[in-house]
């Protein structure tokens, strides 16, 4: 028996921990930089990229038969000494513009060549997933005012600056506005006079050494400047579109009343309303024009950004791809997220990048499709709808429990209710999701739309999906778990204290709220901890209540009524499905999956232990108040 | 390159590089020279709801993250469980776009009529191709079979007329060790458009066998083809890896074998038009929100998120003439 109950003690535990260790691995590794190695097949092809798999696989006969010459024989080498066993490798050669390709398969037969290129850079961009190349020059553009001045003149005077002395070793240019899509060309200044419409000079600081300088001096202003951007895009828009909302809705609040009154046919109500609403039109006019100057100047200050942060630009040259010629192509400082030449890192800074990965991942919103960027609003709507349905489902189902254990006499009625909750403990999930969608969102919620939010149909507030009906659901869900736990705790009290405490004079509900309730309440924090891991782990239901792949408004910010539990919100267990099964770039998504397992697991524990760390003060608290 | 460059002739070389490389020559897939750019109005504001297929989940929220950066102050909510699900939430008003991986049935259009009295409007957004996924070391991908075949592997009544079931890689053309692998099905679940698609146009409007594994979304019927080695699939275009291999396609016996390549959309026998679905009043325009929204799908920068979701970007001909379909003007609104 001792080798039974052990044994499965033993499965259990290497079950958990494998899980965890898998989790652990992939997910830590995801953002650890790897160098970045370029191979050149026999037969003159290229690739270039980070090796992110590999596997041993048995070709067949036809895929032999095909290849010729050089790889041939490496192949029947590999093969005769591998058993009829050959091994590949995948590269994430991205550079998915040019190639319409993210990963690549080499065959070890096919490999001519395998070396890690000193300057190899590695580039994470805003779009188009990542970039390799080779660094080839720093680029720095200044856009020159005409001012008034004649075509001589401003041609004179771009010589003029572009004949000052350079900064060390790089070399000046003039810029003239390209033709059709291209938008600058860079001049020699002695061939001034045959380049149409100048609008420029340039710094061009050529060789990787001095391209990586110059990326490394300019790029933490660029993106400081792109944070300016950004806040302005978000908070400022966002301040005066709501003020212009509120507006809209004063006035289509006083004609909804309009037409109240008017089907009541109260004349002079009417009258009276007329007046408010032709003040709260004028108002709202108002509003309108100066959100419309405001708008306006945020776009103008938008675009003097973006044309500052466009002058910096890198020039690269991609190892060629497959087939293909290596190609010489510009990169804005703008564009690129992070760059670095992977080959060239020490520990050090390999340790600061992955830190920096890291810290996007935690605190930035995603991009390109959730595919990329951090996972933030996700974090937070955890949280949030956690908390929100401990809020909900705790006091809720003790009370129930006390009623249940205290109250109820015992009969069949009772035992029906115990039975049933019991029940609904084993109701899938996603019922509960149907449920939710069918009463929170189509019946609660539009009765109060109906009430309070009538301005605003048929677009709906309380209707749909959000925070607080996705809370309440799973609330439902977990609480059985609460009536249980409360349940057994309650029970567990001796009812000699009970009986102690009747005998001194108490009444029924001092007898519980001083003897019983204390005694019970590690056992009670027990159940929410169960629930909160129940809760905080479920998925299915909250697709249908208010879950949604990209919600980057939190439900809490700066905007009265600073809750806005009507929002939909992302979720990190959704993301996790999200990436992993909608993504369009699955095999770059993979790693992405497991880190946020990861850091969902990580979520639920931490919440965990604050629960735990809760329970054992409320018991040093109470040890000491006993007998 | 550093002294290289100091000798006026590399140096116009140079020049020559960097204009022809500051635009994207180098891509396979381009956008359409003649559509315009995207230029920001005011008076954009609102939430784009949009609720519908799987296929166009990512499109829609690229579209949506770039809108968001031209109108920082619109909110965005997407959700993509299936085609199906695109109808009767514009009927409910519960979203502004409806995304479709196939045409609406009649059925849907019908109900949608019933609530407005107008049909909604079609917009044909991108060009996608079904491509049939196989494992990547599977051969079938160098030769190809027809779509009797096809229908032979993945449907139960064989309405292509092809002769016999197939059930194993021999049957379908293959030898070797191939030969005897059984062949395993994956597809959608039939809220999917390309469920739809799929069904009726390599199928001939038969019915799917029972064997077929549905899966939740394209990504997964992809990385379920990726893991099985004698698996086939059928998802959009956009979403191929490195693990798997597209089949390339004839009508018939006996016809050519058609790629899955993006050169080659108009002869491939599984392309289809990817849409988006708005109820526009005959007669009035579209507020603002969408009529910007759908402006900006087919400006320049619309176009080339096609390109990097992996789909097919529209001509200058199918844009003017779906814009003209929600009141739009390609020459003069822009």
């Amino acid at each position: 028996m001792v080798w039974l109950t052990g044994g499965a003690l033993a499965i259990c535990t290497f079950m958990v921990f494998g899980l965890l260790f898998l989790v652990l691995m992939r997910g830590l590794s995801t953002f650890w930089p790897l160098p970045v190695e370029q191979v050149t097949t026999s037969d003159g092809r290229v690739f270039m990229g980070e090796v992110t798999r590999d596997d041993d696989y048995q070709p067949t006969d036809n895929v032999i038969a095909a290849l010729t010459g050089e790889m041939r024989q490496a192949a029947d080498v590999e093969l005769a000494s591998g058993d009829g066993w050959a091994h590949r490798r995948l590269f994430r050669t991205g550079n998915y513009r040019i190639t319409q390709n993210h990963f690549s398969w080499v065959n070890d037969w096919e490999v001519d060549q395998l070396e890690q290129p000193e300057w190899a850079m590695v580039l994470e961009r805003l779009e188009w997933g990542r970039f390799y190349g080779f660094p080839e020059a720093f680029v720095k553009m200044t856009l020159v005012d005409r001012n008034g001045m004649t075509e001589e003149a401003f041609r004179n005077e771009l010589r003029r600056q572009a004949n000052l002395p350079a900064p060390e070793g790089a070399a000046m240019r003039l810029v003239a506005r390209g033709t059709g899509s291209v938008p600058f060309e860079l001049v020699d200044p002695s061939d001034a006079a045959t380049a149409s419409s100048l609008v420029g000079f340039a710094e061009v600081h050529e060789g990787a050494e001095a391209a990586w300088h110059g990326f490394r001096e300019y790029h933490a202003e660029v993106r400081e400047r792109r944070e300016d951007r950004r806040q302005l895009e978000k908070h400022d828009t966002g301040r005066i579109n709501h003020r212009q909302e509120q507006a809209r809705l004063k006035v289509r609040e006083i004609e909804l009343e309009i037409a109240e009154a008017e089907a009541k046919g109260q004349d002079s109500k009417v009258t009276k309303l007329e007046a408010e609403r032709a003040h709260a039109q004028k108002e709202f006019e108002e509003v309108r024009v100066w959100a419309d100057r405001e708008f306006a100047r945020i776009r103008s200050e938008i675009d003097a950004i973006n044309e500052e942060n466009s002058r910096y630009q890198m020039l690269f040259r991609t190892a060629g791809e497959g087939h293909r010629e290596p190609a010489l192509t510009f990169q804005r400082l703008d564009d690129i997220v992070r760059a670095y030449p992977a080959n060239r890192l020490a520990l050090g800074e390999k340790l600061a990048l992955f830190g920096s990965r890291w810290k996007e991942f935690l605190t930035e919103e995603p991009r390109e499709a959730n595919s990329e960027g951090g996972v933030f609003p996700a974090i937070f709507g955890t949280v949030a709808m956690t908390l929100i349905m401990s809020i909900a489902v705790v006091p809720f189902g003790v009370l129930a429990a006390l009623y249940l254990r205290e109250y109820a006499k015992g009969g069949p009625l009772t035992s029906a209710v115990r039975i049933a909750v019991n029940n609904l403990a084993g109701v899938p999930s996603i019922v509960f999701g149907v449920f939710g969608l069918g009463f929170f969102c189509y019946v609660v919620g539009a009765n109060i739309d109906e009430l309070l939010f009538a301005a605003e149909l048929p677009n709906p507030t309380f209707g749909k999906g959000g925070l607080l009906w996705a809370s309440l659901t799973l609330a439902l869900l977990t609480l059985p778990v609460v009536i249980v736990a409360t349940e057994e705790a309650v029970s567990a009290v001796p009812n000699s204290m009970r009986e102690g405490s009747y005998a001194c004079g108490a009444s029924k509900w001092q007898t519980i709220k001083r003897i019983v309730l204390p005694r019970a309440l590690p056992g009670i924090i027990t159940g929410m901890i169960l629930a909160i891991a129940r809760g905080a782990g479920e998925v299915a239901p909250l697709m249908l209540v208010g879950a949604v792949k990209l919600a980057p408004e939190l439900p809490i910010d700066g905007l009265f009524p600073y809750i806005h539990p009507e929002r939909s919100f992302m979720h990190l267990g959704f993301h996790i499905y999200d990436v992993g099964f909608q993504s369009q770039n699955s095999e770059a998504a993979k790693p992405m999956v497991y880190t946020t397992t990861l850091l969902l697991i990580g979520i639920i524990a931490t919440l965990n232990l604050a629960t735990i760390w809760l329970r054992n003060r409320l018991r040093r608290k109470f040890a000491g108040g006993q007998f | 390159m550093l002294r290289s460059l100091k000798t006026p002739v590399t140096f116009a070389l140079f020049v020559a590089v960097l204009a022809i490389l500051a635009f994207p020559v180098t891509a396979q897939v381009e956008v359409d020279e003649r559509l315009p750019e995207y230029k920001p109005v005011q008076g954009v504001s609102g939430t784009v709801k949009s609720v519908g297929s799987d296929t166009l989940n990512n499109l829609m929220t690229l579209w949506a993250e770039k809108f968001k950066e031209v109108y920082p102050n619109v909110q965005v909510e997407i959700e993509g469980k299936g085609s199906s699900t695109a109808p009767p939430a514009l009927i409910e008003g519960a979203s502004n776009f409806g995304p479709m991986s196939r045409p609406m049935k009649d059925a849907e259009a019908d109900e949608f009529e019933k609530a407005f009295g107008y049909k909604p409007v079609a917009v044909q957004t991108a060009i996608d191709m079904v491509a049939v996924y196989v494992h990547k070391d599977n051969p079938i991908a160098q030769s190809g079979l027809t779509l009797p075949q096809v229908d032979a592997i993945f449907s139960s009544t064989r309405k292509g007329g092809y002769a016999s079931d197939i059930n194993n890689w021999g049957q379908a053309g293959l030898d070797g060790s191939w030969g005897n692998l059984p062949i395993s099905i994956y597809g959608r679940n039939s809220a999917s458009g390309t469920y739809g698609f799929f069904k009726k146009k390599a199928l001939f409007k038969g019915d799917y066998k029972n064997s077929v594994k549905e899966q939740p979304g394209s990504s997964s019927v992809v990385q379920g083809v990726a893991s099985d080695k004698g698996g086939i699939g059928y998802s959009g275009i956009g979403y191929k890896t490195a693990d798997v291999g597209t089949v390339p396609l004839a009508k018939k016996q006996g016809g050519e074998f058609v790629p899955a390549d993006f050169d080659r959309a108009a002869d491939y026998p599984l392309a289809r038009f990817l849409l988006v679905y708005v109820n526009k009043k005959p007669g009035e325009d579209l507020d603002p929100l969408r009529k910007e929204f759908i402006k900006l799908i087919f400006s320049q920068q619309g176009q080339e998120v096609v390109v990097k979701d992996g789909y097919i970007p529209v001509s200058y001909e199918i844009a003017k003439q779906t814009l003209a379909a929600v009141g739009v003007d390609i020459d003069a609104d822009y």
